[in-house]
């Protein structure tokens, strides 16, 4: 009640409207001021093709991961195991495409990893009744496990040339892992806003009952909430082994906090039902741009590691204040 | 004799309307001032401005002797007021008696220590609990509790800060008579005390009973202050509205449903924990059935039970003659069947949507496939159908885009009408449906409930206001314990004789009234 009655107190039409410039553009304002920033700071890291398209590189998986992840938190849940399913993904895939399996099969075997993953996820949330921190908090667990005993402890390369080089490619300049992440970005947002499924997951994560007395098959959307979120964390686990040549079992360790971050910095409620794929994804881009930054103003990466959690604390905190601004 | 409060040129604006535009207000101790206005009249919105939750644009409180510009929460607290929201705040995952003290616990201190005073809480609580007559296990989590009960609790919540003034928004909307009773009971023991009371009812019939003065408000603007022994009903409606409204709805049908088809057929409906036993009925077209009961009779059950929301059950349900295999709302849905559930925050509407899109839910449904999980939006159509529906019902909003927590209560709940009409309903359960909405379009929803039957629709009304079941039903049902123990023909029916039914005690009629 208290928040709410704090969330209900407005104050005049000028604050209001300010509000909603933040809602609106605050997520996008924080990458324009972090650019910036870097500009003036050191002109050379920023002002060229070559790091614009790193900056992007290196974003790519984590914007991946953090649209799956999107969907999790949207109905008011969590997925921990993104970062573990990325690395079974790659070291699985890789391991077909070592056996050799066409890497293109391989790929979309993958996918299908990824996809059943996340199914386990959903399956399990669904029939326990447990909240999906719990569950996916324990699959984070398994899928690692899983990911070494499958290769031993060891890395896995020696991928097929095709594959290396289509990941590491760039098409009319953009690079190819760039295109994958905003080709899947496009199709969630599109997911999102026309699709009937999109609307029912915003409306389970605004009120679960009603969704339900609204004929709104609430285990059938968890379900395709964890399945999205493994087959994002599935394409970014591919994407992972081709950028780095090699799949390694300790992969993508601890990027489940990049990616909730990114879908927190982007704007998504962490009570469910609200947020947007494209807020996400600047999200991810806040990211990678303080990690490159902070690289090209050789910071050491500890202290990247603060300033990260500092600017999550920093964003949904200054979320909530100007929401309840009087 | 000084007021309690004082509220002076009071003007609120949201964005793209004045709820409150200049209204003075007063509470004198003793006394149960009424307000009374349409839906989105700016009742509530006053009423959070007493107790901290808006500040006002403009305008001055004055307590206690000292004047405000606004009020926060907690100056409110302070100055002895108290408020039961019209939109029940209390919370599921706490106890009965942890509700009752949320934000306020006692303490005591051991040794320097600041401990919560669990004898104390123990005790207040129950003190309030049985004033109210809620008679339940203080440690039962709420979420387990009826919504009726949750309303009991709200105004034991009330009590238990020992408040000079007492807001109460709605306080009976989920309320049946003997509870209601036993409220303005309490009401007049507090008036002996000499506290103040700000009464909010569309009951027109409450105010008249309990209410001193009355001051009616419309479309944020103020229009007068009566004292309650000098004003007629009437005329208070003509305030309200601006118009004259002539008597209230009649059943106007004279058809014969008896031999028309049946629409619905129940048969022998049980659920497993006993809350419904063993029930069976028909409805024909033409026919609008009633449900009466007392709380916890198991109403709410046996329309959960039909609609597929509820825990399985044994029984079969036929519509148009076809057997219906009903394993969620969804299944229902897609047969043509409609719930307007009682309790509109918790199973109502998605307070992250806006009008449109809470409008839009069903119709998206019925339009996709496999669960709902294949189809696209059709954001013309939508736009469309809420524009439609936001006429037809009169909802009082700025735009269809407007997010749904923004309307007034009785405006939320026309939205939620809104959401089941012109989609192909074939059957449709009102659980309590006018619950928070004014006189006029009260019935303005009785005429849409008509038509509906006439179209050859089925309806159902759950209600646990009697004149509703009596104006717009043609056969009652009176359910206990369960079961259906009477049903009677609109024709001959009283509400003595519903009453003494559904309590079984033929006595207690004259007490009750
Ligand atoms: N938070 C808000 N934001 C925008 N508009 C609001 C908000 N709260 C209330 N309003 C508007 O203020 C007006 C008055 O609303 P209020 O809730 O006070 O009505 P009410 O008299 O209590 O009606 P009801 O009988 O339906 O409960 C309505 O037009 C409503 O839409
Ligand atoms: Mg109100």
């Amino acid at each position: 009640m208290e928040s709410e009655s704090k969330k209900l107190r407005r104050g005049s039409l000028k604050e209001v409207s300010f509000r909603e410039m933040w809602q609106k553009y605050g997520t996008v304002g924080i990458l324009a001021v972090l650019v910036i920033a870097l500009a003036i700071l050191k002109p050379a890291s920023i002002f060229s093709a070559t790091s614009i398209s790193q900056i992007l590189t290196q974003s790519s998986v984590n914007i991946l991961l953090a649209v799956g992840e999107f969907f999790a938190i949207l109905i008011a849940g969590i997925d921990l195991s993104v970062g573990s399913i990325a690395a079974l993904t790659g070291m699985l895939t890789a391991k077909l495409m070592v056996g050799g399996v066409p890497p293109l099969t391989a790929i979309f075997l993958g996918i299908l990893i990824g996809a059943a993953l996340g199914f386990v996820n959903g399956f399990l949330v669904n029939k326990t009744g447990l909240h999906p921190f719990i569950i996916t908090l324990g699959t984070q667990a398994i899928y690692r496990g899983i990911t070494l005993i499958t290769s031993g402890a060891r890395s896995v390369f020696g991928f097929p040339i095709s594959f290396t080089k289509g990941i590491s490619s760039s098409i009319f300049g953009v690079p190819v892992p760039v295109i994958i992440a905003i080709s899947v970005a496009v199709i969630l947002t599109f997911f999102t806003k026309k699709t009937v499924a999109g609307r029912n997951i915003y409306a389970i994560g605004g009120n679960k009952d009603a969704a339900w007395y609204s004929g709104i098959n609430v285990k059938l959307h968890t379900m395709m909430v964890f399945i999205i979120s493994g087959i994002c964390a599935g394409i970014a686990g591919i994407v992972l082994i081709g950028r780095v040549g090699a799949a390694e079992p300790g992969a993508a360790t601890g990027f489940e906090t990049y990616a909730i971050a990114a879908a927190i910095i982007g704007g998504t409620s962490f009570f469910g039902g609200k947020g947007k794929v494209f807020g996400v994804v600047i999200g991810g881009l806040i990211i990678g741009i303080i990690n490159y930054g902070m690289t090209a103003l050789t910071v050491p990466s500890s202290y990247q590691q603060i300033v990260m959690g500092g600017l999550i604390i920093l964003s949904v905190t200054l979320d909530r204040f100007i929401a309840t601004k009087k | 004799m000084g007021s309690l409060v004082k509220m002076k040129n009071i003007t609120k604006k949201f964005p793209g309307v004045t709820a409150l535009d200049n209204i003075s207000f007063d509470i004198e101790p003793g006394e149960v001032h009424v307000l009374l206005g349409e839906n989105g009249a700016g009742k509530s919105t006053l009423m959070k401005i007493l107790s901290g939750v808006y500040r006002p644009t403009s305008g001055k409180i004055t307590v206690n002797e000292k004047e405000y510009d606004y009020l926060t929460p907690k100056d409110s607290y302070e100055n002895g007021i108290s408020i039961i929201y019209q939109e029940l705040s209390v919370i599921n995952e706490l106890s009965i008696m942890e509700n009752i003290f949320v934000g306020k616990i006692p303490v005591k201190t051991i040794m320097g220590i600041r401990v919560i005073d669990y004898p104390t809480m123990r005790q207040k609580a129950s003190e309030a609990l049985l004033k109210v007559g809620l008679i339940r296990d203080m440690n039962v989590f709420v979420e387990n509790i009826s919504i009726s009960e949750k309303q009991q609790l709200e105004i034991a919540k009330a009590l238990v800060s020992n408040a000079e003034i007492i807001v109460m928004d709605e306080p009976t909307t989920s309320l049946t008579i003997s509870e209601t009773e036993h409220l303005f009971k309490i009401i007049k023991q507090l008036k002996s005390e000499g506290k103040g009371i700000v009464y909010i009812s569309h009951k027109m019939k409450e105010i008249k009973e309990i209410g001193d003065r009355v001051t009616v408000l419309k479309d944020g603007t103020y229009v007068g202050t009566r004292k309650v022994d000098e004003v007629e009903i009437d005329e208070l409606v003509t305030m309200m509205v601006g118009r004259t409204i002539h008597g209230t709805y009649h059943n106007k049908n004279i058809s014969d449903f008896k031999n028309e088809p049946v629409i619905l057929e129940v048969k022998n409906i049980s659920k497993k924990d006993g809350k419904v036993k063993n029930v069976s009925f028909k409805t024909h077209k033409g026919e609008i059935l009633g449900f009466a009961g007392l709380v916890g009779s198991g109403r709410t059950e046996l329309m959960d039970t039909i609609f597929g929301s509820g825990p399985k059950s044994y029984g079969e349900v036929f519509l148009n003659g076809r057997k219906l295999d009903i394993k969620n709302p969804y299944n229902s849905i897609k047969y043509g069947l409609a719930m307007v559930t009682e309790n509109r925050r918790e199973t109502g509407f998605m307070d992250n949507f806006d009008i449109k899109q809470n409008i839009s839910v069903i119709s998206n449904l019925k339009k996709s496939k496999a669960g709902g999980t294949i189809g696209l939006l059709d954001d013309k159509g939508e736009v469309e159908k809420a524009q439609i529906q936001v006429k037809d019902l009169r909802v009082k909003c700025t735009s269809i885009h407007q997010n749904i927590t923004e309307l007034s209560g009785g405006n939320q709940q026309k939205v939620i009408l809104g959401k089941w009409m012109g989609v192909g309903t074939e059957f449709i359960i009102f659980d309590e449906p006018t619950k928070g909405i004014d006189v006029g379009s009260k019935s303005e929803i009785y005429e849409l409930m008509r038509r509906l039957a006439e179209d050859g629709k089925g309806v159902i009304v759950v209600s646990s206001e009697l004149p509703e079941l009596l104006s717009v039903c043609d056969t009652i049902c009176v359910f206990k314990d369960g079961k259906i123990i009477d049903t009677f023909d609109i024709k001959n029916v009283t509400e003595e004789k519903i009453v003494s039914a559904s309590t079984g005690e033929s006595g207690k009629v004259k007490e009750v009234n």
